[in-house]
């Protein structure tokens, strides 16, 4: 941005005002009777889109707008410095929004009041909760990077836009959805555990605009058990109808969801049950160009399950790990820290596999020694990656592990491991709350966190960022 | 003729188009703003009829203008945000003027009130805190994390290090901070913008293999170099002087075996920088009552130069009521207690002591004498002026202003101190105990047990009146 500019002047980088002939680069508008006067740089900034930067280019005359003098100048002032002016909060966001709509500065408004990169994890505080109309409570949740989120409850998808001032609800033709991903603001996958095929919904209109199917061998029906995307690809884990055979999907996103590669299928023979154990997390890696699948499976023996990273251009297994012992009861992938972390089903506790080292085995965040007692307390943990921290739920309570930067080269005098990661419990005394939690989500600078049996889903950001 | 008249009357005025709005000032009010600033580079620039143009909003333009004018903020800047007006306040390179303007008057016990409670938003009982840098802004230890809170208290951001329970801190350099912890050993450097490690020390003696995994109990630091007191597992300690610019280990200074109460480690470090001392103190409680020393050691030599234990053998004229805690006053050289039983104060001059050099502090109003009993008091000095938490209330000695003929203190025992409460009984209901005191800037940040956050205390001239 041009910190200022003088009129038939320009000012130079070396410090002093040189005389100049040109035109001049201050722009007058008239809105509202109130006269502004800005810059070209600072217009251009609003985007090639937008109603102002059509302004910067013809200049014979000062134009009209006829719209409400004080919001354009918040707005302005948006455009200035980066940040809404204190101001603002005299105004209802819904204004703002809708005059930055006229103005075509919306998508402007957006990344300054719900970046991603003004996720503070460590100042995380509960700010709002969004009401659900209805009994059911959530079952599952997908947010988008401009901080939008999508909830299913009982059969229906309510979905919040980016200001969390609107809402829209859905009917679907499941009976409760299972899993959830948004592929636009207005775009989900969906599908349930007992209800045949993914289907893509088209949030604002509310109907399926295409089912996508896995052809099994029996030809029974097939469920979707999770879903998972890359900028280019949509995966999705089906599981036949009998529960015999199970495969990963794999579809083009930029075509139309056109099936590119079935990878990962698997049939059980016999009782042996844990020979193909349906993938019920998907993640893709970017860095990696892997995806990462994962299933777990109770049994008389205790819970089972794997982790595998799939290389989808090959279909090959780039990496297995089963897990006999204190297997996930969650487990996510974080691309900025290069691992894996799980949550031990029996132990509760947090481990990580360093992606760089992947022949090594878990390391335990915790007491590793109680992955060995049949106690379950990691049962309905969950466990997220974010930015560069991973968010883990306990009960009702979110720790969040940060990685510590041990610059000293002599880390081993102080008896620690390679890579440190600490805990963190999240919130204050008042924002603690019994109720289990049964998801979490991350879009743009929020946190999103539901509840069982709470008809509601609760959002956390940093207190100076809120609206 | 007629233009170069109009050219010198209107020299030393210029014209500023902020926004599209025209203000009219003097060169000599931007360049009050200073050589840096971007105002004061405007005013230099050759006169000319057009203005200069800033794009940017000329409604906090008109304030700072206003502060620039006045020296002080106009009513109209409470429209703004604290941050908004930090940030406009840089843009113009104005941020002087600013923070004179928004600061608080000089801390005075006697009219100080709560302003604002900081609460980190997770993890929210500060186990340490560090007021160091002296401008106001204060780094808030809770946990392993430490939160920084700027000059004008808004959040700089959280960092986590690897401690689990941070219970010393000391801000060393203005973007580094000397942690410790009494559950993990070493003192560890960490850098506040990257949130990286940059050092640790460790307290190792290559002859005594028992010295190892010492912990850090308190820290203090002068201009080169910090000290910080070990304790070994087996309670042997030592104070540790470390090298600002090598970051090195430079000197042990008093150890000591700690198996008696004379010998612990010391639970309080204050380096005086006009003798090049360090003050160490620490009090135990036990069966038998409080007890404790105070001792002065010389990071030069490594020697003592004084010190006194309490219950002593006898020198006291309060035998039996030994302190509860002791600070020293830097600037003034003295040293002030608490005792434990009867809850007076005393005080001693550095500069003269004697085997007995205390002189207890007597309140002549007898609504406000100390009835005894009270536990758990804390005591700290800033700026002449000394602050004694009673349990949950907060109590301020302060000096009453004599005019003498002779400036030196010749008459150290002539001091008149008076002792007020600085907060009110409804302020010290459902709260917590005083664990720690610390003043920087014109500021005093407190920590009760139990409770989440810091409490913040400053002094106002504004009235607060309330009207019906």
């Amino acid at each position: 941005m041009p910190p200022f500019s003088v009129q038939n002047q320009s000012y130079s980088s070396n410090g002093g005002f040189v005389k100049k002939k040109s035109e001049t680069n201050v722009i007058t508008i008239n809105v509202g009777g109130q006269l502004f006067q800005t810059t070209k740089q600072t217009l251009t900034l609003a985007g090639s889109n937008s109603l102002l930067s059509t302004i910067s280019t013809n200049s014979n005359s000062i134009p009209f707008i006829d719209r409400d003098p004080e919001i354009f100048s918040i707005l302005l002032s948006l455009l200035r410095t980066g940040n809404l002016p204190s101001k603002s909060k005299l105004f209802d966001l819904q204004d703002l929004i809708f005059e930055a709509q006229f103005y075509g500065l919306a998508e402007f408004l957006v990344s300054s009041l719900s970046n991603p990169s003004q996720f503070e994890a460590f100042n995380l505080e509960k700010s709002l909760i969004l009401p659900l109309s209805g009994r059911d409570s959530p079952s599952a949740i997908s947010t988008t990077n401009s901080g939008s989120v999508h909830v299913a409850h009982g059969s229906k998808i309510t979905s919040f836009d980016w200001s969390l001032k609107k809402k829209s609800t859905i009917l679907t033709h499941f009976n409760a959805v299972d899993s959830i991903l948004a592929l636009s603001p207005s775009l989900a996958a969906a599908g349930a555990t007992d209800f045949s095929g993914l289907q893509i919904l088209d949030l604002k209109r509310g109907f399926v605009r295409e089912t996508l199917n896995w052809e099994n061998q029996t030809k029974s029906s097939s469920t979707v058990q999770a879903i998972g995307s890359s900028s280019d690809y949509l995966f999705t884990s089906f599981e036949s109808g009998r529960r015999n055979s199970n495969t990963i999907m794999v579809f083009d996103l930029q075509d139309n969801f056109r099936p590119v590669a079935e990878i990962a299928h698997g049939e059980i023979y016999g009782t042996d049950l844990d020979s193909a154990i349906p993938a019920t997390k998907l993640k893709w890696i970017p860095s990696y160009n892997l995806l990462m699948a994962a299933g777990s499976h109770g049994g008389p023996s205790g819970v089972m399950g794997n982790i595998r990273l799939w290389d989808i251009r090959s279909g090959n297994v780039h990496w297995e790990l089963n897990e006999k012992i204190d297997c996930f009861s969650d487990v996510t992938v974080s691309d900025n820290l290069s691992a894996i972390f799980k949550v031990g089903v029996n132990s509760g506790e947090v481990y990580f596999a360093d992606m760089r080292m992947l022949g090594r085995q878990w390391i335990c965040l915790g007491d590793g020694r109680k992955g060995y007692k049949g106690k379950k307390e990691g049962a309905g943990s969950k466990i997220e990656s974010h930015g560069n921290q991973v968010f883990c739920s306990k009960g009702g309570d979110v720790e969040l592990w940060s990685e510590v930067l041990i610059g000293s080269t002599r880390a081993s005098e102080d008896e620690l491991d390679e890579r440190v990661f600490k805990k963190n419990l999240i919130g204050r005394l008042k924002d603690s709350s019994e109720n289990k939690i049964t998801n979490l989500g991350f879009g743009g600078n929020r946190m999103i966190v539901t509840r069982n049996d709470q008809q509601s889903v609760e959002v956390w950001q940093s207190s100076s960022k809120g609206y | 003729m007629e233009e170069q008249n109009s050219r010198t009357q209107h020299q030393d005025r210029i014209k500023l188009n902020v926004g599209g709005k025209l203000f009219e000032t003097t060169v000599s009010t931007l360049l009050s703003a200073g050589p840096d600033s971007l105002l004061a580079a405007l005013s230099a620039r050759e006169w000319d009829n057009d203005p200069v143009f800033i794009d940017r909003d000329p409604e906090i333009f008109s304030v700072l203008l206003y502060l620039l004018r006045t020296s002080h903020l106009p009513s109209t800047a409470r429209r703004f945000s604290k941050q908004e007006l930090t940030e406009e306040a840089l843009y113009y390179g104005v941020e002087s003027q600013f923070k004179a303007a928004i600061l608080p008057p000089p801390l005075s016990g006697i009219d100080a009130s709560l302003i604002e409670t900081i609460r980190p938003a997770s993890d929210g009982f500060p186990t340490a805190f560090t007021a160091g840098a002296g401008d106001g802004s204060v780094w808030i230890a809770h946990g392993g994390q430490i939160s920084g809170y700027d000059w004008n208290l808004l959040h700089a951001g959280t960092i986590r290090t690897h401690l689990d329970s941070i219970t010393s801190i000391r801000r060393v350099w203005p973007e580094v901070a000397a942690v410790g912890s009494d559950t993990a050993a070493g003192l560890h450097l960490y850098d506040f913008s990257s949130g990286r490690r940059i050092e640790s020390a460790q307290w190792t003696d290559s002859s005594d293999p028992r010295i190892y995994k010492a912990r850090v109990l308190s820290i203090t630091d002068s201009s080169t170099s910090v000290f910080a007191s070990f304790e070994c597992a087996h309670k042997e300690n030592c104070i540790l002087q470390i090298d600002k610019s090598t970051l090195k280990i430079a000197s042990e200074i008093g150890r000591l075996p700690g198996n008696s109460s004379k010998t612990v480690v010391p639970k309080k470090l204050t380096y005086l920088p006009e003798s090049g001392l360090i003050f160490s103190s620490a009090v135990s409680s036990g069966a038998f009552g409080y007890s404790g020393f105070i001792r002065l050691w010389d990071p030069r030599t490594r020697e003592m130069v004084w010190e006194t234990n309490e219950p002593g053998s006898g020198r006291s004229s309060r035998f039996g009521d030994s302190f509860a805690d002791v600070d020293v006053e830097v600037e003034e050289l003295t040293m002030f207690k608490v005792c434990s039983k009867s809850g007076d104060v005393g005080m001693a001059d550095l500069r003269n002591l004697k085997d007995d050099p205390w002189i207890y502090l007597e309140e002549k109003n007898p609504s406000l004498r100390n009835t005894g009993g009270e536990e758990n008091n804390v005591i700290h000095c800033y700026r002449k002026q000394v602050f004694v938490s009673r349990e949950k209330g907060l109590e301020v000695w302060s000096r009453v202003e004599q005019i003498e003929e002779d400036v030196e203190n010749r008459d150290f025992e002539r001091r008149c101190y008076r002792r007020n409460f600085v907060d009110k009984v409804e302020n010290c209901r459902e709260k917590g105990m005083i664990r720690r005191m610390e003043g920087g800037g014109d500021r005093l940040f407190v920590s009760r047990e139990g409770v989440e956050g810091l409490e913040v205390w400053e002094s106002s001239d504004l009235s607060g009146a309330v009207s019906f």
